[in-house]
């Protein structure tokens, strides 16, 4: 650490400037300290209220009147399970084209023009992809429905997909492209049997962000959905969701409901840490076979 | 493949989650053209959806869990987006019903997309004046007057002159008041604001009355239980309420002046004695506010439903009449239980009469044997 | 001449075959790009249709209007009041998030070791991953009753009390308000602004940093002087995708943002966000009037800000880049967490 410089004396780092080192180091420490705060509070908070609305009623019923116990959260679970199908029908053939649009084919201005527009898409409100979708499905159709939910989320899960595939799919080396088409292999199969699946983990880390972001957004479907007290399995009818329930509930004066709605915030939680979680890990195995 | 079985299986998923849906969503609904009443088989009821009235929500859900009884395929929907949310979605129809607080107005008339609709009474309410100070309970004594200018933010402080002189010997702490309204759209805000405007002429002037207002001071809750949450969190906090909620929500609620000058307490029975000045036909400006009967609570309110009369599914009209006749029949018996007062009984029938408007093709609806009276 | 032979793949096609399938998969994948495109314009179109009346009522009035008022017959809109929410509790985030974030790169980068690393940035992630409805609710149930009771009367007894800067902290209310607003919203940029920046330092060409070391910097210094410079464009970029994310959050915010449409200057009093408006008060917004327009004119000035900001850091960033003579390459937050991982 110390160096001799022209006729100086070898001296020691100054003590100024260790201190302002080892100063720096604990900073970082304490950002990293403050950053983790928040995500235990909420975890332990979550955790806490939610614990006890876990019963086998949460599971197996479905909602009843404010004050009446035994009610349960079935109709919101199974609504979310059909709204995120229709999302993900929609929204992954869809992000994976596009995806795929973007890495292999797309050229200057045309490719900047989609890039910009899915920055755009992924900075609007979910509200406002709401609205949207309200005044084009919802009125049409004359009906709130599962239909609707499921296009205002793929409204906000199409870019997210769009722009990870690409990603993902850039990393796939260049070498295996020309390799197979040098083989005389045509563009389109070099594409869909070669580096799609290649890249085939790193695809399906995409799509699941999109579903851990979809699962947990309210406003898209507060618009579009509706709401329902009852299971539905009808694309076209009004249907409840998992947020969508925990948003109302909580705000209720009773306890009853508010219970039930942390519950419902547990699972979210959980669902969304998982999908995370397996898509990280997906995510490190691709890196590593495509490194 | 590995992969390709990954996309199977995504693909897989949506697609039964649609087919499944498809294939089993509609069955139990439309039983077109079954028995409407008399005899053969009961008629087991369709699903509904409604929405509105944010108010209203736990009575109508109460009543649509105790219909089940009655009918049950009858599932009936519904959802709280306020009494504004209720006449959109009413004028869009893309609801079976709607529920405002508020009858219809004059623009939002002309709106419809036809003048046919039936709009009728289903039970009492009140808004309440709620708050949460420690030491003070229920019963503190406020007029019209003072409360407009706690929400003008004139009076800012509970040890105010004008609340000490209406309330002797109770001991109105140093502290701050902290007002809460709604944020969104309201049926609630609309009868509290319409009172306050005839209590208060500089409301009148300043703010108006609406279903949403430019409030001059205040923070938004979302809906009656995003202001309960507001009021019961903050230590000085008050706002506007529907009785039922403030009473299941535990805040101090406050006893107001009768235009009579006594000053009354909200109850059931102080509510259903307001019933009294409901009028038919249900016009723009109907309110039983300031009641003149002795004991009558001045801010109570009543809620509404609105229904289009040429009805073209049957099972669904048929639903429509039967629920709405047991609402108005035994479901009344029901409301006491929790917190909301039933309608007088001459009222209740002239909102039967009204329910018989509804017709399929032509053809009037009548309630299956065995509802109503 | 071709000729059809079974291979692996299957059956070869002719040469005319191939350069039609080529042709048609091209097209399918250029009709999804372009479909996103159009599912802009579309939306851009169904929000200016919607809010065609109020924008021809106000004009760009509206942009400095201060009023909020459905009352019927007495009805006058403005968006300052929402523009000036938005703004106000993104720039709290952002002052929040940023130097937190980047302190939380630094260290994954320079310093930790690899049983540490991992875990933190593991941790760090998983905060994207709560649902913006938990987020509210926790902000509501949590975070406001402690800025009520504790936070906000000691800031306001402390930094309220210097001149000037101290007017951002006066007159607290009740929790529900600008500055809560912004600490939920920074907690939730936090992943993002934390893994850009690490994808961007790791960027940073190892040689300059190790040159530094050589020569007798401290770790600190090389950073400060070695790293930090390469990596600005990059860190700007991260900042600009929390600012997007922040402009656009609905739910959190109006569970805690006090709901009341304000300008002022204090930041412990309640104020309104062009999202929080039109989630609580577009279901009831009825079209007969003016509200719904508005509403809607509302989501376009809001969509117009978030393109602003896109063009405005694509810019930055290519300036700051080429003041420092490095091509750093800025993915957004959905690419990043795929990537940001090893």
């Amino acid at each position: 650490m110390a160096i001799a410089v022209g006729s100086r004396p070898l001296q020691a780092v100054s003590r100024a400037r260790r201190l302002k080192d080892r100063g720096f180091t604990a900073l970082l420490w304490l950002c990293a300290g403050v950053a983790l705060v928040p995500l235990v509070l909420i975890v332990s908070y979550v955790v806490r209220r939610g614990i006890a609305a876990l019963d086998a009623a949460f599971f197996t019923n479905t909602a009843l009147p404010a004050g009446l116990p035994g009610g349960g959260m079935l109709q919101a679970f199974v609504g979310s399970g059909l709204i995120m199908g229709f999302a993900i029908l929609f929204s992954v053939p869809l992000g994976v084209l596009t995806g795929l649009y973007l890495s292999e084919f797309a050229r200057g201005r045309v490719a900047s023009l989609v890039r910009f527009v899915a920055e755009i898409l992924l900075s609007t409100p979910s509200i406002v992809a709401g609205a949207f979708v309200w005044a084009l499905v919802v009125v049409a159709l004359g009906s709130f429905s599962a239909l609707a939910g499921g296009i205002a989320l793929t409204v906000l899960m199409w870019p997210i997909i769009a722009r990870a595939t690409e990603e993902v799919l850039r990393l796939v080396p260049d070498e295996l492209r020309e390799g197979a088409l040098a083989l005389g292999v045509p563009r389109w199969k070099v594409v869909l049997r070669i580096v799609l699946p290649t890249a085939g983990a790193g695809v399906f880390t995409a799509i699941m962000l999109a579903v851990a972001r979809g699962l947990g957004e309210t406003a898209p479907i507060l618009l579009t959905s509706l709401g329902n007290d009852f299971v539905n399995t009808n694309p076209l009818a009004p249907t409840d969701a998992v947020p969508l329930r925990v948003y109302f509930y909580a705000q209720t004066p009773f306890e009853t409901w508010k219970t039930l709605a942390w519950g419902g915030a547990l699972m979210l939680l959980l669902a969304v840490l998982i999908l995370s979680i397996t898509a990280r890990v997906l995510a490190n195995r691709q890196l590593k076979r495509t490194a | 493949m590995a992969v390709k079985s990954k996309w199977t299986v995504v693909a897989a998923i949506s697609a039964l989650a649609i087919i499944g849906a498809a294939c089993s969503g509609k069955g139990g609904a439309s039983t077109d053209g079954t028995a409407s009443n008399g005899g053969g088989a009961p008629f087991r009821g369709a699903a509904l959806t409604g929405a509105g009235s944010t108010f209203a929500a736990p009575m109508y859900q109460l009543w649509s869990q105790s219909f089940l009884a009655v009918e049950p395929d009858a599932k009936i929907n519904y959802q709280a987006i306020g009494s504004g949310g209720g006449i959109e979605q009413f004028t869009a129809k893309t609801v079976d019903f709607g529920a405002t607080d508020v009858p219809l107005q004059r623009d939002e008339i002309s709106a419809l997309p036809t003048q046919s609709y039936i709009q009728f009474p289903t039970c009492l309410g009140a808004v309440v004046f709620a708050y949460n100070v420690k030491g003070l309970q229920s019963g503190l004594k406020l007029d019209g007057p003072t409360i407009a200018d706690i929400f003008l933010g004139k009076i800012t402080t509970w040890n105010d002159p004008a609340i000490a002189a209406q309330n002797p010997g109770v001991s109105l702490p140093d502290e701050s008041i902290k007002v809460f309204h709604r944020a969104d759209e309201s049926g609630t805000t609309a009868v509290w604001t319409q009172w306050l405007s005839e209590e208060s002429p500089e409301w009148a002037s300043k703010v108006g009355a609406d279903k949403a207002v430019q409030w001059p001071i205040g923070s938004g809750g979302n809906g009656n239980d995003g202001v309960a949450a507001g009021i019961s969190q903050t230590e000085g906090g008050v706002g506007y309420l529907s009785y039922d909620f403030a009473v299941t929500a535990d805040l101090g609620i406050a006893d107001i002046k009768a235009p009579d000058g006594s000053y009354v307490t909200p109850s059931i029975d102080s509510i259903s004695k307001a019933g009294g000045g409901l009028s038919f036909p249900i016009r723009p400006d109907t309110n039983i506010l300031n009641s003149q009967t002795p004991g009558a609570y001045p801010v109570a309110s009543t809620t509404y439903v609105l229904i289009y009369s040429d009805q073209t599914d049957r099972a669904k009209a048929q639903t429509l009449v039967d629920f709405w006749t047991w609402a108005l029949t035994a479901g009344q018996q029901q409301t006491e239980q929790i917190n909301y007062a039933p309608l007088p009984s001459s009222f209740a029938t002239s909102a039967l009469s009204e329910l018989s408007k509804i017709t399929v093709a032509g053809a009037p609806i009548t309630p299956s044997s065995g509802i109503g009276g | 001449m071709e000729t059809e032979q079974t291979r692996e793949y299957g059956t070869v096609p002719t040469r005319r075959h191939r350069a039609v399938a080529d042709r048609a998969f091209r097209w399918v994948t250029l009709a999804a790009g372009l479909g996103l495109v159009v599912m802009l314009g579309l939306l851009l179109w169904v929000l200016g249709e919607g809010g065609w009346r109020a924008i021809r009522e106000f004009g760009l009035h509206f942009l400095i209007g201060r009023d909020w008022n459905p009352v019927a017959g007495r009805e006058s809109y403005g968006a300052l009041p929402f523009i000036f929410g938005t703004a106000v509790t993104s720039a709290v985030a952002m002052m929040l998030a940023v130097p937190i974030g980047v302190g939380v790169a630094l260290l994954l980068n320079e310093i930790s070791s690899g049983w540490v690393r991992n875990p933190l940035a593991v941790l760090v992630d998983l905060l994207a991953a709560i649902p913006s409805v938990v987020y509210g609710l926790w902000g509501l149930y949590v975070l406001v009753p402690i800025f009520d009771r504790d936070v906000e009367p000691a800031l306001e007894s402390t930094v309220g009390r210097i001149p000037v800067v101290g007017d951002l902290f006066r007159g607290a209310g009740n929790g529900g308000d600008l500055l809560t607003a912004g600490v939920v919203l920074a907690v939730m940029i936090l992943p993002i602004v934390t893994a850009v920046s690490r994808e961007v330092i790791a960027i940073v060409p190892g040689d300059l940093r190790e040159a530094s070391l050589a020569l007798g910097a401290t770790r600190y210094e090389a950073v400060r002087m070695a790293v930090l410079p390469y990596a600005r464009p990059g860190i700007v970029g991260a900042s600009m995708l929390g600012l997007g994310r922040a402009l656009g959050e609905t739910i959190a915010v109006a569970l805690v943002v006090g709901n009341q449409p304000r300008v002022g200057a204090s930041l412990l009093q309640g104020g309104y966000t062009i999202p929080a408006v039109i989630a609580n008060e577009f279901r009831e917004a009825t079209s007969v009037g003016l509200h719904r327009s508005a509403l809607l004119f509302l989501a376009l000035v809001l969509v117009a800000m978030a393109l602003a900001m896109a063009t405005v850091s694509r810019l930055l960033v290519r300036h700051t880049a080429r003041l420092v003579g490095g091509a750093v390459e800025v993915r957004d937050e959905a690419a990043v967490t795929t990537m940001g991982m090893a």
